[in-house]
């Protein structure tokens, strides 16, 4: 099935974040949505996972797909556990034995095993943001979406995680949309980078990674953003 | 931190000193145990009433009473205090009912209740009418201000709505429900007193202090009231003990 876009209008109070906006995802593929920000790219993102719904327009395929968000803010419940959060969503859809493994796995696959039965005031901003990605992670949802899901790491777990996050996506090649502004970051994940700009939101360029050059990416992006 | 609470409680315990030597000048001052008795006459009048056989069915008629108005309240202001915060319909429908109840002078209730009820059961009702709104108002404020951000992230996982209820909304009203208890709690037990005091059952703290007062004991009325005191004290310490506990993930 395909995931549509189709004339998308919102508005933030006054302000037209999207003006008939359209755009259209490759099932299967991890799709990075790139520009500054404030440009309204989780807006769009909130848009596809059913967080916020358009003025106008209509939002295809998505509805059908059990989803994985990772928001900007960690969004961990406070009274639960690290464990407690991450088996949060799992239970009712997993056997509780088999969703407390899921829940241990992607745990540990964040490097947080020994946290596991700390409560979130007693992580760090990386440690809440490494919870929130392996409850994403660990959920079963055909579509994952990721706002700045990277952001508050040092460079080294970041690309631990990343690693670590394609050799999964490689197994079950789930469809990915993720919002950033790191550029290397878009480049080490994305397969499509659509580049957008504000006022209302609109494509700018879009390009498919398979075909060109980490360098082209990089050039694409100074020459739109002048960074 | 430590240092500061103990500096607390030995000011709270000099106050409470100098409120003893108060009492016990102003006692003499008077000269009379029929106006004023002091510390010692009451202190004797309390092991006196601590000793008769209907203590405790006093005390535990009292706390009886108190006990079913308070779970009355509890499972109405749960029934209506959760979607009224959910939904601002339901909350504007009970609006007035709880401003009504709660601005309502507790004696021009007693004097109808006990045209409606009998003599055992006008405390209760009291001590109901009491704790309802507080505990009501204070669960959907709660639920009022559970982050939205986590009712989000629930239906973005598809998470049932007996969840969001158990899972979210709950651990989210806790500490409001905990603070509306408390409160709670304070009043009824006072209320119910009161209504005991007018209804005159045949057991109850209430009935003594009004039995007490009728014969001018007054030493045996302030006796009673230490003891008022003394369990109501025993309650906001359980409350505090019991949330204490449920909310151990907070800092």
């Amino acid at each position: 099935m395909s995931l549509k876009l189709e004339n998308i209008t919102k508005f933030y109070g006054d302000r037209l974040i999207l003006d008939r906006f359209s755009l259209e995802f490759k099932p299967g593929s991890v799709t990075c949505l790139f520009g500054p920000s404030g440009c309204g790219k989780t807006t769009l993102l909130n848009l596809i996972g059913g967080v916020t719904a358009p003025d106008s327009g209509t939002i295809s395929g998505f509805a059908a797909e059990m989803i994985s968000f990772i928001f900007q803010e960690t969004r961990l419940l406070p009274w639960k556990t690290v464990l407690g959060n991450v088996i949060f969503p799992l239970i009712d859809k997993l056997p509780e034995k088999q969703a407390t493994e899921i829940a241990r796995k992607f745990i540990s696959m964040v490097g947080l095993e020994n946290e596991a039965g700390l409560f979130p005031h007693q992580l760090s901003g990386g440690m809440k943001q490494r919870v929130s990605i392996a409850r994403a992670f660990a959920y079963p949802g055909s579509l994952i979406l990721m706002d700045e899901a990277f952001q508050n790491l040092d460079n080294t777990l970041k690309y631990n995680i990343l690693d670590s996050f394609l050799k999964i996506w490689e197994v079950d090649r789930r469809t990915v949309v993720f919002v950033t502004h790191d550029i290397d970051e878009a480049i080490k994940l994305g397969q499509e980078i659509i580049f957008l700009n504000n006022s209302p939101l609109q494509v700018i360029q879009s390009l498919s990674i398979s075909t060109v050059y980490p360098d082209r990416v990089k050039a694409t992006a100074k020459e739109i953003y002048h960074q | 931190m430590h240092n500061s609470s103990v500096r607390n409680r030995i000011i709270s315990l000099f106050v409470i000193i100098f409120l003893i030597f108060g009492w016990e000048w102003l006692s003499r001052a008077f000269d009379s145990r029929q106006i004023l008795p002091g510390p010692a006459d009451t202190i004797s009048s309390l092991i006196s009433i601590i000793g008769k056989p209907d203590f405790l069915s006093s005390l535990g008629a009292t706390l009886l009473r108190g006990f079913i108005g308070f779970l009355l309240a509890f499972v109405c202001a749960i029934l209506i205090g959760i979607p009224a915060g959910i939904n601002s319909g339901i909350d504007a429908a009970f609006k007035p009912i709880l401003v009504t109840v709660r601005s309502t002078p507790v004696v021009a209730i007693i004097l109808l209740a006990l045209i409606w009820f009998k003599a055992e059961q006008v405390p209760v009702f009291i001590g109901f009418l009491t704790m309802f709104p507080i505990l009501t108002t204070n669960i959907s404020q709660g639920i009022r201000e559970t982050d939205s951000h986590y009712i989000q992230l629930a239906k973005v996982y598809q998470i049932s709505h007996k969840r969001i209820l158990t899972d979210i909304y709950w651990p989210s009203i806790l500490p409001f429900l905990f603070s509306g208890v408390s409160t709670s709690i304070g009043f009824g037990w006072r209320s119910v007193i009161i209504g005991e005091v007018l209804s005159q059952p045949r057991y109850g703290i209430g009935a003594m202090m009004q039995d007490a007062q009728s014969y001018l004991l007054v030493s045996e009325v302030i006796a009673w009231t230490v003891i008022a005191i003394l369990v109501s004290a025993v309650f906001e310490w359980m409350v505090r003990l019991v949330h204490k506990h449920s909310v151990k993930w907070k800092r």
